[in-house]
């Protein structure tokens, strides 16, 4: 079977850096062509820092790119120490990054990428959805060259940003509407999904005990990140949002999804990136999104154990 | 159990029209002190019309009855355009033979019987809104100073996880977000029975059988509403039974032990293109703001159902 060729556009992040591991264990399913980051969990700076410490300990080499520090249009959100700490991936030691830094802009990256490949690309964008929206405002030609992006991001019944939003969204929402009203196909992992995508203590314990290099680094990650969901949003687990977005793609079967309309708030007072969601088809629209809606999580939480002990 | 004072505010419609039935099969809980009418699942006139016929055929004439707001206090009517004909039929209320109206409504407008009402109590009164909000707004606007009266409100309306007339909006809220949120910011205690639990208290064609081979003309009417009303929940909404929304707003009042909820700031968005009328609930409280409202997110259905064909049955007897 044809590799499906990948891009991962994130913020590195505790979940973000999960689900680079999760990809990059992955290599007989995914042909990872680029990592692109954005500004987000922490600043472009750091989010490009950290995605490449987090390639230097799997080993993974590709060219990862620095993106959009701001949103397109209004100024970063900020305030995210609390649950990623100072340097947006705050716990466990990481290696310094290897090799030499891409020359190329994320935009370059994307362009060159989406230029060269056959077939089309999946784009797995796990922050704000900035350099998504700048290549498809700026480069709409590029759009056959996509596939289809799975996102993690919005969410249907809450958010956890303010109560109608989710991070990723509400920190550019207007990048989120261009891709959302991009045409091409979108399967959406928001907090629905990701909230049931926990890993507990125990099972933590377990990843651990894999003995390698990247499940202890990802139990460690997962010890940092997890004190935010137990202390402030008193959650069952460390949910794993961003991984999600890759889980999907590896095993499409332990995910439950329903094909809506979905478009994005961006001039509500209250409701300001909310993913509005039509569960119903009261719009009669187009249904331009899978909104993934409930996981397996055993099967979730034995694929990442299995995975994640296939890296070294 | 000391009995509950209540006034309700409706616009009947089949769920309003249960939901009042059930109130009034509940006495040893709940004393109806007055029924306050408001334009929305149909136009005023019909709702008002509906209203007495319902109480009419319950034997419940001397309960007083006012029209009040026969349009949203900022925006234009939607209910005037037909849109709400799917759901509740030309009269807001078709499907089962009923009287005409037995009585007449009382000479007050509903804000004038809502003041009186509440003004002439001993006890603070809780009110059951089940309509657009229009006239609960208007009565915190006009007399403020009767909030102090007020037990609290009870009311069916929004949905933290989905919208019923958009995608984001549930139907009372959409047509009047501004009375809405005057309501919501009043600080008179909340209790929300929206989407997320309406939708789990519905009745199956089984169960709605149940009710109908209990046989009185009560029963027999109730199913009937049923009926009609269940067709929209399963033709357009592909919902798995007849959501009787409003009568949930009673039936916390009277069983709040099968009720789950939780106290939650809740927002009512105005500005949004897409989400005008969206109820912003913050179960989290992510925002850190004042907790406004106990947000009712779940129901044991089974006895939900057993106790509305109980209300029901009682009624005959």
């Amino acid at each position: 079977m044809a590799k499906i060729p990948l891009i991962i556009d994130c913020d590195p992040g505790h979940d973000d850096a999960i689900a680079l591991m999760l990809a990059a264990s992955a290599s007989d399913l995914f042909d990872i062509k680029a990592v692109t980051t954005v500004g987000g969990a922490q600043s472009v700076d750091k989010t490009y820092y950290n995605a490449r410490r987090v390639l230097a300990a799997i080993g993974l080499d590709v060219p990862v790119a620095r993106g959009a520090a701001q949103p397109m249009v209004r100024k970063a959100l900020g305030g995210t120490e609390i649950v990623h700490g100072q340097s947006g991936l705050d716990g466990p030691a990481l290696p310094e990054p290897e090799g030499e830094p891409c020359p190329l802009t994320a935009f370059e990256l994307l362009c060159q990428v989406l230029e060269e490949v056959e077939e089309p690309v999946t784009i797995c964008p796990t922050g704000p959805m900035t350099n998504m929206g700048i290549l498809l405002a700026v480069r709409p030609d590029l759009k056959k060259k996509i596939k289809q992006f799975s996102i993690m991001g919005g969410g249907f019944y809450m958010g956890n940003w303010t109560a109608a939003a989710e991070f990723n969204i509400l920190a550019d929402p207007e990048a989120a509407k261009i891709l959302f009203d991009s045409g091409i196909p979108i399967i959406m992992s928001g907090l629905d999904v990701t909230h049931k995508a926990y890993v507990t203590r125990e099972e933590n314990e377990v990843l651990r005990q894999n003995g390698n290099r990247c499940s202890v680094l990802a139990a460690e990650l997962i010890d940092y990140f997890s004190r935010y969901h137990y202390e402030v949003e008193k959650l069952p687990g460390c949910t794993l949002h961003d991984p999600c977005a890759v889980a999907y793609l590896l095993a499409p079967e332990i995910f439950s999804g329903k094909p809506c309309h979905v478009e994005i708030d961006v001039d509500g007072t209250y409701t300001l990136g909310k993913t509005v969601v039509d569960w119903f088809g009261h719009t009669g629209k187009e249904k331009n999104v899978l909104v993934l809606y409930d996981v397996n999580r055993p099967a979730f939480v034995k694929l990442l154990t299995e995975q994640l002990a296939r890296l070294r | 159990m000391k009995k509950i004072p209540i006034i309700m505010d409706c616009d009947p419609g089949h769920d309003d029209a249960l939901a009042l039935l059930w109130a009034l099969s509940e006495p040893e809980k709940l004393e109806l002190r007055a029924v306050t009418i408001v334009a929305g699942n149909q136009t005023l006139e019909k709702t008002t019309r509906n209203a007495l016929r319902v109480l009419t055929f319950a034997g419940a004439n001397h309960v007083p009855v006012a029209m009040g707001a026969d349009h949203p206090l900022m925006r234009p009517s939607i209910f005037e355009e037909g849109v709400t004909e799917m759901v509740h039929g030309q009269s807001g209320l078709d499907g089962p033979a009923m009287p005409d109206p037995g009585f007449a409504p009382v000479e007050l407008s509903a804000l004038q019987l809502l003041i009186k009402t509440i003004e002439e109590s001993q006890e603070k009164i809780t009110l059951v809104p089940t309509g657009p909000l229009t006239n609960i707004a208007a009565l915190f606007l006009v007399r403020p100073d009767l909030k102090g009266k007020i037990e609290r409100i009870s009311l069916m309306g929004g949905g933290a996880y989905t919208g019923n007339w958009t995608p984001a909006a549930e139907y009372n809220i959409f047509v009047d977000p501004e009375a809405a949120s005057i309501v919501f910011n009043s600080g008179v205690p909340i209790i929300m029975a929206g989407l997320d639990v309406t939708h789990q208290a519905y009745i199956t064609r089984e169960e709605n059988e149940q009710l109908r081979q209990k046989g009185g003309r009560i029963a027999v009417f109730a199913a009937e509403l049923i009926d009609f009303f269940s067709r929209y929940h399963y033709e357009v909404e592909k919902l798995p039974g007849c959501t009787i929304h409003d009568a949930c707003a009673v039936a916390y009042l009277c069983h709040p032990e099968i009720f789950t909820g939780k106290q939650c700031h809740v927002d009512i968005e105005l500005a949004g293109s897409l989400t005008a009328g969206t109820t912003v609930c913050d179960p989290v409280d992510y925002e850190g703001k004042e907790k406004n409202a106990t947000v009712l997110y779940g129901v044991d259905r089974e006895k939900f159902s057993e106790l509305f064909i109980q209300a029901m049955s009682k009624l005959d007897q």
